[in-house]
């Protein structure tokens, strides 16, 4: 579905994107784009939805470049970053717009706006002009004109910016949804928490450069030398003596009631700590990994790159 | 689900159906103040100086349309009504939500000039309509409304178009309309033929026979017969439109509004 070979992107003299090379496959899903401001996330996703053309390298979407081509715009949808929306309209106006530069017409575009509406949440609001509209409103909106055209390629920039809470999960279960439907779904964001709500499929950028690709697990362990930090709760005095004789240990430091260690591939320690518990030879309540969560991931990946 | 791209008659259509409400809106009104006012408030002192008993002269509307409506009007109706056109989605950032349609880019443009379009030629229609009152000579009443509008035209199209090609567009398109276009009364002959203002008085006439000696031209005035007057404006509108569409179809203009290294 996607393919970027070593594609890349200038602003004049700034590299906003470095030769990049991945491929997402057919099919619906989701996959998260990391990376802090500036990391070059908005700058894939221009290029993806055809605003931009590379500066170098090839982008392919549904197997041509999509730079102002209709035939591959018809197939996918955006929302941009931000709040932007036209002023002065009313949404069913504008959607009826964007409907119809989709191609739809007549009673087709009627039925796509019910739907979109609906499924967004605000069928019976849509005659509101946008300066009437709260942000949480306009946020949906802006998805709905994304949804019009039932696109195979769903491409989102930081929805999530400035939602409140329910909002929030009200559009991650809309995501969830649409995935589970067949739509593929590409979805970037700066906030870790986010994502790792969404899918466990992430790319992650870091200076204009994509520095991993797979799921959190896949890619913490691309970090074996990194330690993984895990909190042994229970007997804190004899859990710490357990400890320091494995040689995975790299760190150790004691908390009321627990242990908190660090230890380098996990994966061979672990087994044996699960015997030491289940045959009694430690007082382990309970075992919390630390850091093998997406906000660990990135900042030893984006730690190993400044 | 899969849709056929939009022809560029519907995207037009679509763009201008769209956008339409934005006419009727503070910068619409604007645009009909521009020109209803003028020609409102001459109409008044022209009552008022009937009613006590004066003779207004004719050559009033004259003035009016030659000297308020051509030389200051029009080219601020066109520097007022461009920025809304598709430079207001350049700079809202709104935009890239039309560029990732299927539509060709190049229609938007003119799609969203065209309520303006329509808007301003028919307060422009309604001004010069009322300068009769004041004694327009019926005679080129025609004209002179096809030369307001085919103005019109041409002009908001340079504006929309110079809006696109350069940043201060409003700067550049006010230094031609106030700089320029004037010197058409020195101009040599062929540099006439490169103002509005030459095309404009071709068709509705122009003020030679009510000029003073101390308003004689630098330059003998030229004259372009008015059908070709008429069609060398609405071409050069078609032009800059078109132009216009060009630029925007080959200019890369991501979500921050400005051009990339493509």
């Amino acid at each position: 579905m996607i393919t970027l070979d070593r594609a890349s992107l200038r602003y004049g003299p700034i590299l906003g994107l470095s030769p990049t090379t991945f491929q997402l496959p057919e099919g619906g899903g989701i996959t998260g784009l990391l990376g802090p401001n500036g990391a070059g996330k908005s700058s894939l996703l221009q290029l993806l939805s055809g605003l931009l053309p590379p500066s170098g390298g090839g982008v392919k979407v549904f197997g041509e470049a999509p730079f102002r081509n209709p035939s591959v715009l018809a197939r996918l949808g955006l929302v941009p970053e931000g709040d932007r929306l036209p002023s002065g309209l009313s949404a069913d106006r504008w959607l009826r717009m964007m409907g119809e530069l989709s191609g739809l017409s007549g009673e087709g575009l009627k039925a796509a706006m019910a739907r979109a509406l609906g499924i967004v949440g605000m069928a019976d609001r849509a005659h509101l002009t946008f300066s009437r509209m709260s942000k949480g409103m306009r946020q949906r909106i802006r998805l709905a004109q994304a949804l019009l055209h039932e696109p195979e390629l769903l491409i989102l920039d930081e929805p999530f910016s400035g939602l409140d809470p329910e909002a929030r999960l009200t559009l991650m279960a809309l995501l969830r949804d649409l995935a589970e439907k067949g739509t593929r779904i590409l979805v970037s964001s700066h906030i870790l928490g986010e994502i790792a709500q969404l899918t466990d499929r992430i790319l992650l950028l870091f200076r204009g450069r994509l520095l991993a690709e797979g799921s959190v697990t896949e890619i913490r362990q691309l970090l074996d030398r990194h330690p993984v930090e895990l909190r042994l709760t229970g007997e804190a005095q004899a859990l710490a003596r357990w400890a320091v004789e494995q040689p995975e240990l790299a760190a150790l430091r004691m908390e009321d009631g627990a242990v908190v260690i660090s230890v380098r591939s996990p994966r061979d320690l672990l087994p044996r700590l699960q015997k030491a518990a289940a045959e009694g030879g430690i007082p382990l309540r309970a075992l919390d990994p630390l850091d093998l969560n997406l906000d660990a991931v990135f900042q030893y990946l984006t730690k190993d790159h400044a | 689900m899969t849709n056929a791209a939009p022809s560029p008659y519907r995207t037009l259509q679509a763009t201008a159906r769209g956008y339409a409400p934005r006419v009727l809106q503070g910068r619409g009104w604007v645009l009909a103040g521009l020109v209803v006012l003028p020609v409102g408030l001459s109409l008044i002192i022209f009552t008022l100086v009937r009613i006590r008993g004066g003779d207004a002269s004719p050559a009033e509307a004259v003035k009016v349309f030659h000297e308020v409506l051509v030389k200051m009007m029009l080219p601020i109706m066109a520097l007022v009504a461009a920025p809304a056109g598709i430079r207001e989605d350049l700079e809202q950032r709104t935009l890239p939500l039309l560029l990732v349609r299927p539509a060709p880019a190049w229609a938007l443009p003119l799609g969203k000039g065209l309520p303006w379009f329509a808007w301003g030629a028919l307060w422009l229609t309604i001004a010069v309509l009322g300068l009769q009152v004041l004694g327009g000579d019926p005679s080129l009443l025609p004209g002179r409304i096809v030369a307001m509008v085919c103005a019109w035209w041409g002009e908001l199209g340079l504006m929309t178009l110079v809006g696109l090609l350069f940043k201060r567009g409003t700067l550049w398109g006010a230094l031609y309309f106030f700089l320029w276009e004037p010197l058409v009364r020195i101009l040599p002959p062929f540099l006439q033929r490169l103002t509005f203002t030459h095309y404009i008085e071709s068709l509705a006439g122009s003020r030679a026979s009510e000029v003073h000696a101390n308003q004689l031209l630098a330059q003998e005035q030229v004259n372009t017969h008015p059908f070709l007057a008429c069609l060398a404006l609405l071409v050069f509108g078609a032009l800059c439109w078109a132009l216009a569409g060009w630029k925007l179809n080959r200019t890369p203009i991501g979500l921050a509004g400005s051009e990339a290294e493509g």
